[in-house]
């Protein structure tokens, strides 16, 4: 009984950084998913110039370490502009997360049959309507699988966001077990929450899968 | 693709450029924040402390989430004289010293000890906490002890490699006070301890925070404890160059000594 009692007092501690988790993991996929997008559009259609931004940008957020990009972007950027730590972490980790969704969106447009633009374009269609209207709803279909994995990734990297203060749920179970003592309750909560989450993730990412699915 | 890479290498200078350039006006701004820091913290009513809240008794969060332990309530009693309210930001230990560096917070208090390597980075206050040793002896002992030189003659142990082995060697060894083959080194202090219990040593010296649970453990009582034979003390660190906060802060820290605040809050958090 005093085992379930102390259960449920950790638990209720620990849940408190539920939010913050998502939140920070919301923040930081919607500007993953923006920056992908448009990067892997650059790095496809751009002229010249636009595609050696992309290409850099991918490549030099993929060779730095998240954590050394949320440090960056509390301690240097937002010296200039004032970021709180919850959106200059996010921010960092949408950052990060964009690069490896703008390789992910680049496969995807890539693997859009190069004929289909040449017909667009046939019929009259600028550039920019052929990507809107006909690249763009294939590729985001054949992204999602790949983009699934990614979410799940970006909500394990929202434990990064502590080093600069944020108290996630990782966190408030350190600062759990430093008073009780207790590793295994609390980081087995912790394991229990992440477990939820990415469970959860997964099964509404396949829901929208099997709703947007072509009927071929 | 050598294009490719002569495109890639002209970004990547271009922005370590514009990268370094854009340090240069945090340096100036920074400095010229400093000497007001502050005037800058009574302006805002807010004193920002960062801690690390995993190591109780000086720093942990209870159930309900509030900040408790003999640092909180003595960072508390510091606003209070400051006249300024305390808001407490928990960090990992290792981002603390940036974030002063940075602004992000106004001081540290975290059981943090002014060691060279952390003061070239940031100033520190007079030490609130100076650190404690104990010498313990078997529970129910008749050997009662005024000052560390009652050791004399005594057989007494330490660990291996520590500031008290030290103190040993050259205050009771050196000094001819304690022949040499009555101290005893070990690896660790709990094998120590188990000696002493055993009576095969009489004393042991040791740090006193962990030497309270270890003399409830293995039976042992802390007959003295004293700062004498330690080495420093635990400071508020803050801003380099902050020197009108670093006044205020020392002379509010000699205060709250002087007055008991700090021996009372000592207390309620059971700190040695």
């Amino acid at each position: 009984m005093e085992f379930v009692q102390k259960l449920v007092t950790t638990f209720n501690f620990i849940v408190q950084g539920l939010w913050v988790t998502l939140g920070v993991t919301a923040v930081a996929l919607a500007v993953g998913l923006l920056l992908g997008i448009s990067m892997a559009v650059l790095r496809v259609y751009g002229n010249p110039f636009w595609r050696s931004v992309a290409a850099l940008y991918s490549v030099l957020v993929r060779a730095v370490p998240v954590i050394v990009i949320v440090f960056v972007l509390f301690f240097v950027i937002a010296g200039f502009v004032n970021l709180s730590p919850f959106l200059a972490g996010s921010l960092a980790l949408g950052v990060a997360s964009g690069a490896y969704q703008s390789e992910i969106f680049r496969g995807a447009f890539q693997a859009v049959l190069p004929g289909q633009m040449v017909a667009a374009r046939a019929i009259g269609m600028s550039r920019r309507q052929a990507i809107q209207s006909i690249l763009l709803p294939q590729a985001l279909r054949l992204a999602l699988p790949s983009w699934g994995n990614e979410a799940t990734l970006v909500l394990k990297d929202s434990t990064l966001v502590f080093v600069v203060g944020v108290p996630e749920i990782l966190r408030r179970a350190q600062q759990v077990s430093a008073r009780t003592l207790e590793p295994f309750v609390a980081f087995g909560i912790a394991l229990l929450l992440y477990l939820a989450l990415t469970l959860w993730m997964t099964q509404l990412l396949q829901w929208v899968e099997r709703r947007y699915r072509l009927q071929i | 693709m050598k294009k490719q890479i002569v495109v890639v290498l002209f970004w990547a200078v271009a922005l370590l450029l514009s990268a370094c350039t854009a340090v240069q006006p945090t340096a100036a701004g920074g400095a010229a924040a400093e000497s007001s820091k502050l005037a800058q913290i009574q302006a805002a009513g807010k004193l920002v402390a960062g801690t690390s809240a995993d190591y109780p008794p000086y720093e942990s969060i209870d159930e309900n989430g509030n900040f408790v332990g003999f640092d909180m309530d003595l960072i508390r009693a510091v606003g209070e004289k400051l006249g300024v309210e305390v808001e407490i930001v928990d960090m990992p230990f290792d981002s603390l010293i940036v974030s002063v560096q940075e602004g992000k917070i106004d001081v540290v208090i975290a059981a943090m000890q002014a060691t060279a390597e952390r003061d070239k980075q940031v100033d520190f206050s007079i030490p609130y906490r100076m650190t404690k040793d104990a010498f313990a002896a078997v529970a129910g002992t008749a050997l009662t002890m005024q000052a560390p030189e009652d050791a004399a003659g005594k057989s007494i142990g330490a660990q291996t490699g520590t500031v008290q082995e030290g103190w040993i060697q050259k205050n009771l060894v050196e000094a001819g006070l304690t022949p040499a083959d009555q101290v005893f080194s070990y690896e660790r202090a709990d094998q120590a301890a188990l000696d002493v219990a055993n009576g095969r040593i009489e004393l042991l010296l040791m740090d006193a925070e962990p030497a309270l649970a270890l003399a409830q453990e293995s039976g042992l009582e802390l007959i003295l404890i004293t700062e004498l034979t330690a080495e420093g003390g635990k400071s508020i660190a803050m801003p380099e160059g902050a020197s009108d906060l670093k006044a205020e802060i020392d002379r509010i820290i000699q205060e709250l000594i002087d007055d008991g605040t700090v021996q009372s809050i000592q207390e309620a958090n059971g700190l040695p």
